[in-house]
């Protein structure tokens, strides 16, 4: 195997000897991994709302101030349908959102009273009919101090629905742009190597063996694959530090709750680790056999 | 030592660039191969160091068939041989000590070797001096001396040239094939293809002469190299 330090001097001046287009690959790279990326935020703060519970509650019944939450509860445990009945009072449900927003948290403690209601959460036995739930929240509709009643299994399929359409259209969008990056390293270390092959022919008839020729290559593309997924990450925080500076001074309903947090740390590596995986993949593909062996004859 | 047993190379169907070569040339011999321009002088050096295989024929390099070593096995043999192009090959993003001991340098020699064996071979060509230049800040015959100096480096058991005087001045032609001799005295095989009568004949060192890829009486050749006594190409000392 070739020494590291050649390898790496090698790589590096291949990287100088064609600023251009290694800029313009690494581009092509950090734009193809930043698009999934923005779809992994988004979705990603979209799955905090989705409680993943292993009973999802069915029915949320929210109460008046003055109801009693307890005699509620008491009514809808008689109901031979229903497994559990959670109370969730205005203090419960404010740590509730504060343990899943914490940085929207901090803004609710200027607040004087409590911003969100006491309420009932009802989880329905295994196996229950899909109207159940609809039956039970119309049916407490009319009790005294229910102030509304809503079945939570049309929305929570919905909502799962539409997580699992963004984290897809993510997937999808990754692995077409992903390619498109894949293919921009092979035509980068493509032109590289043809900028090279004199040299190269000049190392071969010198007696530097295959791996001593390629691996500056490799590692050259393996590079510009990790430099494109560590600018796409960059661009990706960038992007959330504006957009959560942006709302703070101006908040919006929706667009808030998608920009609550960051990727977790190891998900966020994943940007520089896939970029780096591209760079390799392509250099893979540009220095087979075939464009090896036509280099050989060139020189 | 390198024998040959009717070797032939074809290019396409119908050009026959060597006919049934046959020779021996014992280790640590100077050998010219000479011809006119097209006689298949550059391609014989081309088949010795596997840069294209024969057509047909065995080629045995110091004991190896090199026609049957695997493909991987190709960049070894080259190290064991020194190669003197005549357009130098060197490359120019590198200085004359990188191309020097670039080999080396894949192969993980430290530095401080590689510096100094690539000092010693450079004072022995006299470029010492010239160790952090540029191959385009050369002349031509500084660069050509940079090729030998790379051919030299790894000691070789054999050293190839293909018109190492062609494109210099009789005074540097003259320098270069003292070298060669002083490297053929240490023990390396030399052989040195040129259509240089002239030179060969002040030489007198033995002469394969190819035309139009047919070998002319080799047996012969060996036999009647002449002895010149008075040669003016002495080793330095």
């Amino acid at each position: 195997m070739p020494r590291p330090r050649y390898v790496v001097g090698e790589a590096w001046s291949i990287a100088r000897s064609s600023p251009r287009q290694t800029a313009a690959a690494v581009t092509l790279i950090a734009l193809a991994l930043y698009v999934p990326g923005l779809l992994a935020l988004v979705s990603h703060n979209l799955g905090r709302l989705a409680v993943s519970e292993a009973d999802p509650t069915a029915v949320v019944l929210t109460l008046e101030a003055q109801a009693d939450a307890r005699a509620v509860a008491a009514r809808l445990a008689t109901d031979v349908r229903i497994k559990t009945v959670r109370i969730v009072g205005s203090d419960a449900a404010l740590e509730r959102f504060r343990r899943a927003y914490p940085d929207l948290g901090a803004a609710l403690s200027d607040l004087k009273e409590a911003p969100f209601p006491p309420s009932v959460e009802i989880v329905l036995k295994p196996g229950s009919p899909a109207r159940t739930a609809t039956e039970i929240a119309a049916a407490a509709r009319l009790w005294p101090g229910i102030d509304s009643a809503e079945s939570e299994e049309e929305f929570s399929r919905r909502f799962r629905d539409a997580i699992a359409l963004v984290r897809n259209a993510g997937l999808f969008l990754g692995a077409i742009l992903t390619l498109a990056a894949i293919l921009s390293v092979a035509s980068a270390v493509r032109l590289a190597l043809d900028l090279h092959r004199d040299e190269v022919g000049i190392m071969r008839l010198m007696g530097a063996t295959e791996s001593a020729i390629r691996a500056p290559f490799w590692l050259y593309a393996t590079a510009e694959g990790f430099v494109g997924g560590s600018v796409a990450l960059g661009l990706l925080y960038g992007t959330y530090r504006f957009a959560t500076h942006w709302l703070a001074r101006d908040p919006h309903p929706v667009l808030s709750v998608l920009w609550v947090g960051f990727l977790a740390v190891p998900t966020a590596l994943l940007l520089p680790a896939a970029g780096a995986a591209a760079g390799l993949v392509g250099s893979l593909l540009s220095l087979g056999r075939r464009q090896t062996r036509r280099v050989t004859r060139i020189a | 030592m390198i024998q040959l047993f009717g070797v032939s190379k074809k290019y396409g169907t119908f050009r026959d660039a060597l006919v049934d070569v046959s020779f021996r040339i014992d280790p640590g011999e100077f050998v010219f191969l000479t011809g006119p321009s097209g006689a298949g002088k550059s391609t014989l050096l081309r088949l010795l160091f596997l840069e294209e295989p024969p057509s047909a024929g065995q080629i045995i390099v110091n004991g190896r068939n090199i026609g049957v070593l695997p493909q991987s096995q190709i960049p070894y043999l080259r190290r064991t041989m020194g190669v003197v192009f005549q357009d130098f090959k060197l490359i120019g993003r590198k200085t004359v000590f990188e191309n020097i001991a670039f080999v080396q340098n894949v192969l993980g020699l430290a530095r401080v070797e590689q510096k100094r064996r690539a000092y010693h071979v450079l004072k022995r060509v006299g470029l010492h001096h010239l160790m952090n230049a540029y191959p385009d800040e050369l002349s031509g015959g500084e660069q050509q001396r940079v090729a030998i100096a790379r051919a030299i480096v790894n000691e070789p058991t054999v050293l190839l040239a293909d018109e190492p005087t062609g494109n210099l001045d009789p005074v540097l032609a003259e320098e270069i094939m003292r070298l060669f001799v002083e490297f053929n005295i240490r023990g390396t095989t030399v052989v040195v293809a040129t259509h240089d009568v002239e030179m060969i004949r002040r030489m007198g060192k033995r002469t394969l002469t190819l035309e139009r890829g047919h070998l002319h009486d080799p047996d012969r050749a060996r036999e009647s190299a002449p002895i010149v006594r008075d040669a003016p190409f002495l080793p330095l000392s």
